[in-house]
């Protein structure tokens, strides 16, 4: 009997490290905070990592498409009854994730004889100004971290994502326009799925540009925005690479 | 994490949670009630124009002269309501929410048909309340069809049972609709422009004189007055989108 804590600490662990081992090569997702909105960024196929969640919020995540889709399908269902029962400006990501979808994750990862979910996910949340803006960062077993406005990456390594993170609060550092900021991700997208943040140096901007354009041929850069100033509610936009410029 | 019982049909997931408002028959002697009146709709040269008075009645009382009975239930869609606010507010934001939900979770917006029929949906489920003479609501919609090339902006109308009908010029409702009709029928067969044929400015005009001749008619259609800063909801639908048509703007229309 005193074994039993154990075993399940090992469970546990052996889990946690099954998920990191499917996650591995996964596609890595990015959402900053702008003056004039939130730019969410993911490279995959088409409608399968940036998606709008409510009039205000939007999701990116990487991970299996079918788990990365009963949490997209979950969140959606809760924003839109909180708006129904409430009113729109009652669904807030802070409790659609600490009452909702963090408890979920976190019951699905805690059961030993159940698949856990296989996704690493960001939330934001459109706020008055980039100072309110809500970005969140979900993990497989219900952990999250929320921070206002910034720059917030998510991708399948920890040790990757750190050093990712880093870079990108260097390099977005004064860029305030779509196609800059847009850019910046792209040139972080392909260093994350290069493994460059671990090599012994970055390469050059002029590298990681031609790096980008070509790593993304055959493959979808879907990226959401978040407006601030709008006349209707819904401020979610999809907007392409041709139209920040890009393409 | 559980999925609802029609994917992206939003009145199941409310079933599912035990959301949706029991339509129960009421007490006997049930209070005045509000009513919203008039509201119409035509084709214009870029689209459809829908519009409606503010006022809103209850019995010989003048509730308000401030209400919007024009909906903008998403960019591609308006709703018109004339007959009992408190059910027609309600099957508006249902229809709101609906449309949005499905168009997030099913990652595609709902066809035009599927529309039509959502707001037929609701007002059967309206039915008892209907057949008491509570609650009855006979509204307008426009939508865009986006299953033709190029897409065209369309009008519906209904009946109290939720019976829909497709409009070919123009539509009205409410008390003050018998005169709106007249006059928008004698205009497409024996005047110019045709509604279908006036730019924006004429549109807006008409739309303006239309209420201005119906409130002299009918005392529960608000008119437009200028003096007292009364003006009427105008919306347009275009295959571009929705665009609201303000007061100033309706004031500067009248004043040309």
């Amino acid at each position: 009997m005193t074994e039993e804590p154990y075993r399940w600490l090992e469970a546990m662990a052996n889990r946690r490290e099954y998920v990191r081992d499917q996650l591995k090569g996964g596609s890595p997702v990015f959402a900053v905070s702008l003056p004039d909105g939130i730019l969410l960024l993911g490279v995959g196929g088409g409608q399968s990592k940036v998606f709008e969640l409510f009039d205000r919020h939007a999701l990116a995540g990487l991970g299996h498409p079918a788990d990365i889709e009963k949490v997209r399908q979950a969140a959606i269902d809760a924003a839109h009854l909180e708006a129904f029962t409430r009113a729109a400006e009652d669904v807030s990501l802070r409790r659609l994730i600490s009452f909702g979808l963090s408890p979920q994750l976190k019951t699905q990862f805690d059961q030993i004889f159940s698949a856990p979910f296989l996704v690493e996910l960001l939330l934001a949340e459109l706020g008055a100004g980039p100072a309110q803006d809500s970005l969140f960062r979900l993990h497989f077993d219900g952990a999250f971290q929320v921070q206002a406005g910034g720059a917030v990456i998510a991708a399948s390594q920890p040790e990757a994502e750190s050093a990712g993170q880093s870079w990108l609060n260097e390099a977005l550092r004064g860029k305030t326009s779509r196609p800059e900021v847009a850019d910046v991700l792209l040139q972080g997208w392909w260093c994350q799925v290069q493994n460059k943040w671990l090599a012994e140096s970055v390469p050059d901007q002029t590298q990681r540009q031609a790096g980008w354009r070509e790593a993304v041929k055959g493959k979808t850069v879907e990226i959401g925005w978040l407006a601030r100033q709008g006349l209707r509610p819904a401020r979610y936009q999809a907007p392409t690479l041709s139209e920040l410029g890009l393409a | 994490m559980s999925g609802t019982k029609i994917a992206g049909d939003f009145l199941s997931l409310l079933a599912e949670q035990k959301l949706l408002s029991s339509d129960s028959a009421p007490a006997g002697g049930a209070p005045v009630q509000t009513q919203a009146t008039t509201v119409f709709a035509f084709h214009f040269a870029e689209g459809v124009l829908m519009a409606g008075d503010r006022r809103a009645t209850a019995g010989n009382v003048i509730v308000t002269d401030r209400v919007e009975k024009i909906i903008e239930v998403d960019s591609t869609s308006l709703l018109a309501i004339a007959g009992v606010p408190a059910t027609a507010f309600e099957m508006a934001r249902v229809l709101q929410t609906s449309f949005e939900y499905y168009r997030r979770s099913q990652l595609q917006p709902l066809s035009l048909p599927a529309r039509v029929r959502a707001l037929a949906r609701l007002l059967r489920d309206n039915l008892s309340m209907t057949l008491q003479g509570i609650g009855v609501v006979v509204p307008l919609f426009a939508g865009v069809d986006h299953s033709v090339s190029p897409a065209q902006a369309r009008i519906y109308f209904y009946d109290p049972l939720g019976a829909q009908f497709q409009a070919a010029g123009y539509a009205a409702s409410g008390s003050g609709s018998g005169t709106i009709r007249s006059i928008l029928s004698f205009q497409e067969r024996h005047a110019s422009p045709k509604p279908s044929e006036m730019d924006l400015r004429q549109a807006v005009r008409f739309a303006l004189s239309l209420l201005i001749t119906a409130s002299e008619f009918d005392s529960a259609t608000g008119g437009v007055n200028p003096d007292t800063e009364t003006f009427a909801t105008i919306k347009l639908l275009k295959v571009s989108g929705v665009e609201t048509i303000t007061d100033q703007q309706q004031k500067e229309f009248l004043h040309d």
